[in-house]
């Protein structure tokens, strides 16, 4: 504990001052996702992922020596180029997470756009179906209101 | 047999009236849909005064989506059989009659007319590729006879007669962006009985090709990598045979 806690030693040089501005930051960020939910502005769904990152930034700004453990696991003995990595691939994970999402529903709002076009299409099959039977009634009846409806047709 | 034909249309106001006149006169029993992909121009009010009936897609959606909405509309409306073919008119009507009536004997699942067939005759006015295209056409024959160990000499023909084995496999699943070439594997991985025909096909009336050396050498690419995918797409449960 007592080197997760040492920020002034080893190869993690963070000054106390950095450390409260990234928990700061940190805190500032959550509270702006659960905001973004609160007002419908972001889906539950889609926030998880974000409140994540938001908890891994304030670990890192309370226990920087958490980053060097992390590093010596990765085998990297520099520790920056640990963190610039894991934030590269936790990044790299949303984009794509981001595009899987996108394809979703391009392909729901083509099958929107289908479902319509052919509701549509049918209603104006039927409306013609009923006008034509419309013109045949009125034929039966008298042969100068077939042709009046088919003009109006 | 209830049949319906359809004809994929964007911004082709100027040709959609004589294709359908042309398949009224060639297959008058068929039921006639045109799909207008979300066209900026007169097209779906052409189709309508020349007796169709129109599916607006309310935007530009391509080709696949808009084959596909085809599809749905047989597949729904209880259809048994249904073909489709360009806008353009560069497929005469009398060739499509001949693939329905390919499907309609129950000889195949999907029926595919061919420009580059070796039955089929060439004539003055008759479809010519050009350099360039005849370069991707080979190579996508070539990948395509791989992947589905089907010999196929038109992957990219927009002609096609098909039965309700099809309809449900493709209103399933149609590539948006390859609509042709992986339907094609789809259905062969199917296990659908897929046939070419050879058929005569038009100059087009008018307009020019898309596509630019550079156009086509990324149009390749990406064909080559659907079909890569393809290859280990899962199968369809419905449409098994």
């Amino acid at each position: 504990m007592s080197l997760v806690f040492a920020a002034e030693t080893g190869q993690v040089h963070l000054t106390s001052q950095t450390r409260i501005v990234a928990a700061v930051l940190a805190l500032f960020f959550m509270f702006l996702i659960l905001e973004l939910i609160r007002r419908d502005r972001l889906q539950e769904r889609y926030s998880v992922i974000w409140f994540v990152a938001g908890l891994g930034m304030l670990v890192g700004a309370a226990f920087p020596g958490t980053l060097e453990v992390v590093a010596n696991l990765m085998g990297v003995r520099n520790t920056n180029v640990a963190l610039f990595s894991i934030v590269l691939l936790l990044l790299l994970g949303l984009a794509l997470n981001f595009s899987v999402i996108m394809s979703r529903q391009a392909a729901q709002i083509t099958r929107l756009a289908q479902e319509r076009a052919i509701e549509k299409a049918l209603a104006e099959v039927r409306q013609d179906e009923a006008q034509t039977s419309l013109g045949k009634d009125a034929g039966s009846r008298s042969s100068s209101a077939t042709s009046a409806t088919e003009d109006a047709a | 047999m209830r049949t319906l034909v359809f004809i994929p249309a964007w911004n082709e106001e100027a040709s959609v009236a004589g294709v359908i006149a042309d398949v009224r006169k060639a297959i008058p029993e068929a039921d006639l849909l045109v799909v207008d992909d979300g066209s900026t121009d007169a097209t779906a009010e052409r189709a309508r005064e020349a007796g169709a009936i129109v599916a607006s897609l309310p935007f530009n959606q391509g080709l696949g989506a808009a084959l596909q909405t085809g599809y749905l509309y047989a597949l729904r409306n209880d259809y048994e059989a249904c073909a489709h073919l360009d806008a353009d008119g560069q497929h005469p009507a009398e060739e499509v009659a001949r693939l329905l009536a390919e499907v309609t004997a129950d000889r195949a699942d999907l029926v595919i007319g061919s420009r580059y067939h070796s039955g089929a005759v060439a004539e003055s006015g008759d479809y010519k590729p050009t350099f360039s295209r005849r370069i991707g056409i080979s190579v996508f024959r070539f990948f395509l006879t791989l992947a589905t160990r089907q010999r196929f000499t038109d992957t990219t023909s927009g002609m096609r007669a098909a039965n309700r084995r099809v309809m449900s496999l493709f209103s399933w699943h149609y590539s948006p962006d390859f609509a042709e070439i992986e339907s094609l594997q789809l259905a062969v991985r199917q296990g659908l009985r897929v046939e070419e025909l050879p058929v005569r096909m038009l100059e087009r009336a008018g307009g020019s090709s898309f596509l630019t050396p550079l156009r086509s050498a990324f149009f390749i690419f990406k064909g080559l990598v659907v079909l890569l995918v393809g290859q280990f797409r899962p199968r369809h449960a419905e449409a098994e045979r």
